[in-house]
């Protein structure tokens, strides 16, 4: 299967370890992993900001680059949950876009990783994977729990997940939330970041980088020892100590 | 109230986050009322299915919402009640004063009504020589502030008890110092107490209004709607055309979901049914529009007018938490305000729709099933389109569509830009980025993810 | 045009398309299953007081022990009016003073403690709310489970001017979520179940 690789803006310019974790772990799995150089964005900040009408170009742009393939896989949850929702694409992509977590879960069926990674770990839940793409079961909720992300981190060897007080409350990153809204954007984040914390992590992870990076943002202002790491970069760790 | 002068969410909600420690404190109250529903809700056997029954059934009204309104009418009219139609908020505030006038009253007891708030009714009472007494106990703390309600169900949640304390000293005359909650609760009972039994006229909201019976319900803990109204010769319902229900036994389904999802009790101390007028007593009911009937025709946002005004939306909102109702600069604030406000002003609620991350967790505790994250989401998109987004956001904004819409331009900036953070970080490391405010900027890499493939991958 | 005849046809033009009642909702009950224990267990939870009492005999002198300051005491039940007056209806101001007031009510309702009273076992429409203590009996075996059998139960009745369901005393948590009893409502409430199969030495 030829699977597209999706790297949100973001990421492309200040994470690429992360775009490099996601494209190692798919080789490692088996997949033939192609990236398209000209990809840029999903249009996902534009239309968050009630600019969807001027993201025509933008998802011209990723049908162009990515229709060929087999499936589409990004380490983004919420730049997939736009293409799938809000893109009003017409070509198909949306039946076969997957976010990373859920391409593993769902389409490879992995249920073992040669991964090891001997830290305590959180996790956040990215509201948009969580509740838009259904990774995890919602708190809200009156139904039974899951998480695919939680199953995919349980596989990784010596690795110590924590609890937290508020499971699923979202970060505060928002897009430009994040800015137009500072001062409570930033409260939503010390208050996340608080949480982990009080249960001991040393490393926050989750499926959306955005996130992390307002959290990561939050801790190094606070000099805080905690870091954060995206879960494609801890499935594809190998730390033995 | 003019739109011109006030400010918006964002920086309403910025002074709001100026004392952490009352954030904080303000934030686990709310939390812990969503804490109280998620308990509640699970010792519900299909509490999902009952959510999808209520939600269709709300759906079904809307559908025949006009039927549903002859027959209401026809059924409370023979039933002995006077029923009123108020087209807009003036036309309510008026029929209320005309027949207060009508039966000389001057001085008229009130249980809690949101919609008497989005009226603005007593400052219009007010004006017109006519002394309301709110006798919600949360209401009058407000009212003694002479301030707006912060919550739609808990009206002064943003008040410490030492305040409340403070307050009533000044106003009820309790002992200074003194912020027991039991002894203020006492003192405001006696106090209102002398209301209830000197006051000849009522004015209580609606919860719930039943077709097919022409009769309405009210919810409340305290019992001060029916201390009023059955004290009261006159008795006036005030309700928006959306409450109604098509039969009473649909209220087993909305009595079920309603305080569970608004405090986590499974019911209120009161769920009283009115039907007729007491013997020797009048009984007016005054059906509101303002607006509504012009909500009922967006196919996006329609369904908002499903809203059984419980606050679960409220009280999950991450956002709503931090920033306290009064941040919103509405009647009802919150995420459903946010999506029921920018019908009644589009200017001035313009920014509603923005205070929100769309995590989408509202949605999930809404017991009709509002799409309210989704009709955030649309809003923006109206109010960007029909001009009020701000100037500067606009420029931004197609800026950024040209850069992602061509990868050369991206690449360059993309490229341009880390070259800036690296060497001279002045140019974002300052004050007057938002961001660098209270967050450190990603360090950046020496190479993009793209830059990278090329190197090492392309063959 | 009236203010009426432009909203309705306003809202007529602007309705949306047909969407049809739900089925139903049937709360999954188990049958014959004794609902007493629930429906005591959350009207204690809610601040409400209950007793299994043989008959009118024991209310007195449970009642007698509860409320021995209690000075006006009204009822409507005819059993006892040794312990307490009849009150006379007319002007609702004048029951300011009941210190306590004992009412039948229809029913029960163990998912949330609740009991149905309507009009007519009230006397004045403001009696339960203005005595400073409420007390109210209802047969054993008229608990329901849930709402809807509630409401079933509801429309066997007549249909009367005023009716509600009282769950526990008044209360309010609107400072700072501390809970109160005692708002403007009463006080108290104690819920008295009648078992007549009961020993007199059977209470709860």
């Amino acid at each position: 299967m030829r699977v597209g690789l999706f790297i949100p803006c973001y990421v492309d310019q200040f994470y690429p370890q992360v775009g490099i974790a996601t494209l190692e772990l798919l080789e490692k799995l088996g997949c033939t992993v192609v990236y398209p150089p000209d990809q840029t964005c999903c249009g996902q900040p534009m239309a968050n900001s009630g600019f969807e009408h001027l993201t025509g170009e933008c998802t011209n742009l990723f049908v162009k680059n990515f229709n060929e393939f087999d499936y589409i896989v990004s380490p983004s949850g919420s730049c997939v949950l736009h293409i799938k929702e809000h893109s009003h694409e017409t070509a198909g992509i949306h039946n076969k876009i997957y976010e990373l977590v859920e391409f593993l879960t769902d389409i490879l069926n992995i249920d073992h990783l040669d991964a090891s990674f001997p830290y305590r770990v959180g996790l956040h839940q990215s509201c948009h994977g969580q509740r838009g793409l259904h990774l995890a079961q919602m708190s809200e909720l009156m139904a039974p729990p899951f998480s695919k992300p939680a199953q995919l981190l349980n596989m990784v060897k010596k690795i110590q997940l924590i609890d937290l007080d508020r499971k699923d409350e979202c970060c505060g990153f928002g897009g430009t939330f994040c800015v137009a809204e500072e001062a409570v954007s930033v409260k939503m984040g010390k208050d996340r970041v608080a949480d982990h914390a009080k249960h001991g992590a040393e490393i926050i992870t989750g499926s959306d980088m955005s996130c992390l990076m307002h959290l990561e943002g939050i801790l190094r202002r606070q000099k805080s020892p905690v870091t954060v790491k995206h879960i494609a970069e801890i499935l594809n760790s190998n730390i033995e100590s | 109230m003019s739109s011109e002068n006030h400010k918006d969410h964002a920086a309403l909600a910025a002074k709001f986050n100026k004392d952490e420690a009352r954030v904080d404190w303000h934030d686990q109250t709310l939390w812990f009322v969503r804490a109280k529903r998620d308990k509640a809700a699970a010792a519900v056997p299909d509490w999902e299915l009952l959510r999808d029954t209520a939600s269709r059934i709300k759906e079904n009204v809307l559908s025949n919402l006009s039927e549903y309104l002859r027959q209401f009418e026809e059924a409370a009219t023979r039933n002995g009640i006077m029923v009123h139609w108020a087209a807009d908020a003036k036309e309510h505030n008026d029929i209320v004063l005309g027949i207060l006038r009508k039966h000389k009253v001057d001085r008229m007891v009130k249980s809690k009504s949101m919609l008497t708030e989005e009226c603005h009714l007593n400052e219009y009472l007010k004006e017109n020589g006519v002394e309301v007494i709110d006798t919600d106990l949360g209401e009058r703390v407000v009212q003694l502030a002479d301030e707006p309600p912060s919550h739609i169900v808990l009206p002064c949640i943003h008040w410490k008890k030492e305040e409340i304390g403070q307050l009533f000293h000044e106003h009820l005359g309790t002992p200074e110092g003194n912020a027991d909650p039991r002894f203020l609760t006492h003192a405001a009972r006696l106090h209102l107490r002398e209301k209830f039994l000197t006051r000849r006229a009522a004015l209580t909201g609606v919860n719930f209004a039943v077709a097919e019976t022409g009769e309405f319900v009210v919810c409340t803990n305290e019992g001060n709607a029916d201390m009023g109204a059955h004290l009261a010769d006159v008795h006036i319902a005030c309700m928006g055309i959306e409450k109604l229900i098509p039969q009473r036994r649909h209220l087993g389904v909305f009595l079920r979901l309603l305080t569970r999802s608004a405090t986590g009790q499974p019911i209120t101390t009161y769920s009283s049914h009115f039907k007729r007028p007491r013997p020797g007593q009048e009984m007016h009911i005054v059906l509101v529009d303002n607006g509504r009937s012009t909500h009922l025709g967006r196919k996006d946002f329609r369904n908002s007018l499903k809203c059984i005004r419980c606050a679960a939306c409220f009280n999950t909102c991450p956002v709503y938490r931090r920033s306290g109702g009064h941040s919103y600069h509405t009647a009802v604030a919150g995420p459903i305000g946010s999506i029921l406000s920018p019908n009644l002003d589009r200017k001035k609620y313009s920014d509603l729709p923005f205070a929100s991350t769309l995590c989408g967790s509202c949605s999930n505790v809404c017991p009709v099933k509002i799409d309210i994250h989704e009709q955030l989401y649309k809003w923006r998109q109206v109010i960007v389109q029909e001009g009020n987004a701000a100037a500067a956001k606009t420029a931004a904004m197609k800026t950024m569509t040209w850069v992602l819409s061509n990868p050369g331009v991206y690449h360059a900036s993309g490229k341009a830009g880390r070259w800036f953070m690296l060497n001279v970080p002045f140019t974002v490391k300052n004050k007057w980025n938002a961001w660098y405010l209270q967050r450190e900027l990603p360090e950046p890499p020496k190479q993009s993810f793209g830059q990278w493939y090329k190197k090492n991958r392309k063959v | 045009m009236s203010s009426r005849d432009t909203i309705l046809a306003t809202v007529k033009s602007n309705q949306p398309g047909p969407r049809d009642l739900p089925a139903d909702y049937s709360a999954p009950t188990a049958n014959a299953v004794d609902l007493t224990p629930q429906f005591i267990s959350i009207l204690e939870a809610i601040g409400g007081a209950a007793f299994l009492v043989s008959g009118y005999e024991r209310i007195a002198t449970i009642l007698h022990e509860q409320f021995p300051d209690a000075r006006r005491i009204v009822t409507s039940c005819s059993q006892l009016t040794a312990f307490a007056a009849a009150a006379a209806g007319g002007d609702p101001h004048e029951l300011d003073t009941v210190d306590l007031a004992i009412l039948p009510a229809h029913f029960g309702v163990a998912e949330n403690g609740a009991c149905w009273i309507t009009e007519s076992q009230m006397i004045e429409r403001v009696l339960p709310f203005i005595t400073q203590n409420l007390a109210l009996i209802i047969p054993r075996n008229a608990i329901v489970a849930t709402l809807h059998q509630a409401y079933d139960r509801i429309a066997t009745l007549e249909a009367e001017g005023f009716a509600t369901f009282i769950a526990g005393p008044s209360k309010t948590a609107d400072i700072e979520q501390s809970l109160v009893l005692g708002a403007h409502g009463p006080r108290s409430l104690t819920v008295f179940l009648v078992d007549e199969h009961l020993s007199d030495a059977g209470f709860y």
